[in-house]
């Protein structure tokens, strides 16, 4: 007697199981399938990474991040739809899910990565120095050689002296509060240089043709990476592939047309044959 | 700073400036409307209210009052969302600030009633009026009328806290600004036009609160 019900119990309990592992929740990668459009967390107001054009529309770096995934995702890179969020907003919206990713130049760190999972890098950022085309000094060894006569023009904060002091230790530091200030600086003669993201120093240099140059440096190396949720294995591989071969295969003609749009540089294409990956 | 440069961007971005200007309007409209309904209905069940009803709508106004608008904003757009009720930016935001200014209009109508002589109430049960009549015809106009200058300021208050719904992604006239401003490189130029649009937003409610103060006003 107690024998069948032991069994029958067992029964219970094994379908029980059964039905909690059909129930389990599907991955993010189907919901999206399911909804038809992709819905990826971005800013408005840094350029060139994710601002607004002269007629409104979102545009930048990591906005064509988000549509190489659209792409993979329905072969369609406007099926997309964005949700404007602060640099404040980005791991919030993601637990939270008010995105399926988001991509907004994220720097990767041990911190945040215990609280959102990141996928592969899709660039790597660090301060350069922005010179005057025609101005007084060559490139970064005539800068670092003519010591603290050289000022330097960068974005107010805490940590700027000791930045700047890292690639120039002698120069004399001036902060500025804000971007056209700083650049603002250096076209009027008050500084010499312009410290500050690689990635600024590139746009700004595309928007004003052979009036600088790069004085070919840098420093404070940092990953930026979208983010998704935790947990979901299937929807961080996908993302994942999606990125790599923007990169390295069938879509990096996008990639690298949206590098040249926002960078001004021309990317190679990877070598054929055996894969960049393991070189 | 280049004068002409910056009317030449002013008139290229005046579509997305104007979108802006229009949802930080409805957005305070909105909060100032139902914030001032609501505020009503607070500020009577704190002057008249049964004991339990007072405790509760005391700890209400306390708790919302004591509480910064943007840990208010933050926790109806994620709070929220954790416990099922998933709300757009907008509509957090609209929730919110709702929900700020009831408090504070609570407090004025509160005061607002508390100032009229009792008199006036005896006056009114002693020629039969009923308590809803009592309210209608004899204090609150009075109410009104001592509560229209702090109501006004609070108002302004509204248009100011608008901005932080900024924060979560509502396009209204601060973020619309920062966008230009990060394509433009102008930003003296820019947060100085949009001081000034918020200035005669102010400035309006401003004027018209004078202006129902005159109408509303008892000749002497």
């Amino acid at each position: 007697m107690s024998k069948t019900v032991f069994a029958a119990a067992a029964i219970a309990v094994m379908a029980m199981a059964g039905s909690a592992a059909a129930q389990q929740p599907a991955s993010k990668l189907d919901e999206i399938l399911a909804r038809g459009h992709l819905v990826m967390g971005t800013g408005s107001t840094n350029a060139p990474w994710h601002f607004k054009s002269a007629d409104d529309k979102l545009q930048g770096f990591d906005v064509d991040m988000g549509r190489i995934i659209a792409k993979a995702l329905f072969g369609d890179p406007e099926k997309i739809e964005f949700v404007n969020q602060s640099s404040d907003a980005r791991i919030p919206n993601i637990t939270t899910n008010k995105v399926d990713i988001t991509c907004q130049f994220m720097t990767v760190t041990g911190e945040r990565a215990q609280q959102i999972a990141f996928t592969i890098p899709y660039y790597r950022e660090g301060v350069g120095l922005m010179l005057k085309a025609d101005g007084k000094y060559a490139d970064y060894a005539a800068l670092k050689a003519a010591g603290s006569s050289v000022t330097v023009s960068v974005l107010q904060n805490v940590y700027a002296e000791a930045m700047v002091h890292a690639a120039l230790p002698e120069a004399t530091v001036d902060q500025y509060e804000s971007v056209d200030l700083i650049y603002q600086a250096l076209e009027s003669g008050r500084a010499d240089t312009v410290a500050t993201d690689q990635s600024s120093l590139a746009w700004y240099m595309t928007q004003n043709p052979d009036r600088y140059k790069d004085a070919g440096y840098g420093w404070n190396p940092q990953t930026y990476a979208c983010g998704v949720k935790r947990g979901d294995q299937d929807w961080l591989n996908f993302v994942n592939t999606a990125l790599h071969e923007a990169m390295t295969g069938v879509e990096f003609d996008f990639y690298a047309k949206s590098f040249k749009t926002w960078f001004g540089k021309d990317l190679t294409p990877p070598q054929i044959g055996f894969p960049v990956e393991y070189k | 700073m280049d004068i002409p440069a910056f009317l030449d961007q002013l008139w290229l971005a005046r579509i997305p400036l104007l979108k802006g200007l229009g949802v930080s309007i409805s957005i305070s409209f909105l909060s100032i409307l139902v914030g001032t309904v609501l505020g009503v209905f607070v500020g009577l069940a704190l002057t008249y209210g049964y004991r339990p009803v007072q405790w509760i709508v005391r700890g209400y106004t306390d708790f919302i009052r004591g509480t910064p608008v943007l840990v208010l904003v933050l926790a109806s757009y994620y709070v929220l969302s954790t416990i099922g009720i998933d709300l757009g930016p907008f509509q957090a935001g609209i929730l919110a600030l709702s929900i700020f200014c009831s408090s504070h209009v609570g407090e004025l109508v509160r005061g607002a009633l508390q100032a009229i002589p009792k008199g006036q109430t005896e006056a009114a049960k002693a020629i039969g009026l009923t308590f809803s009549q009592t309210f209608l015809y004899v204090l609150g106009p009075q109410a009104m009328r001592q509560a229209l200058p702090a109501w006004v300021n609070t108002a302004a208050e509204m248009v100011k806290a608008s901005t932080l719904l900024s924060i979560i992604g509502v396009a209204e006239l601060l973020l619309r600004t920062q966008e230009l401003i990060s394509r433009t490189f102008m930003s003296l130029e820019f947060y100085f036009f949009a001081g000034f649009l918020y200035f005669v937003i102010n400035y309006s409610i401003e004027r018209f609160g004078r202006y129902v103060e005159r109408k509303t006003a008892v000749s002497s």
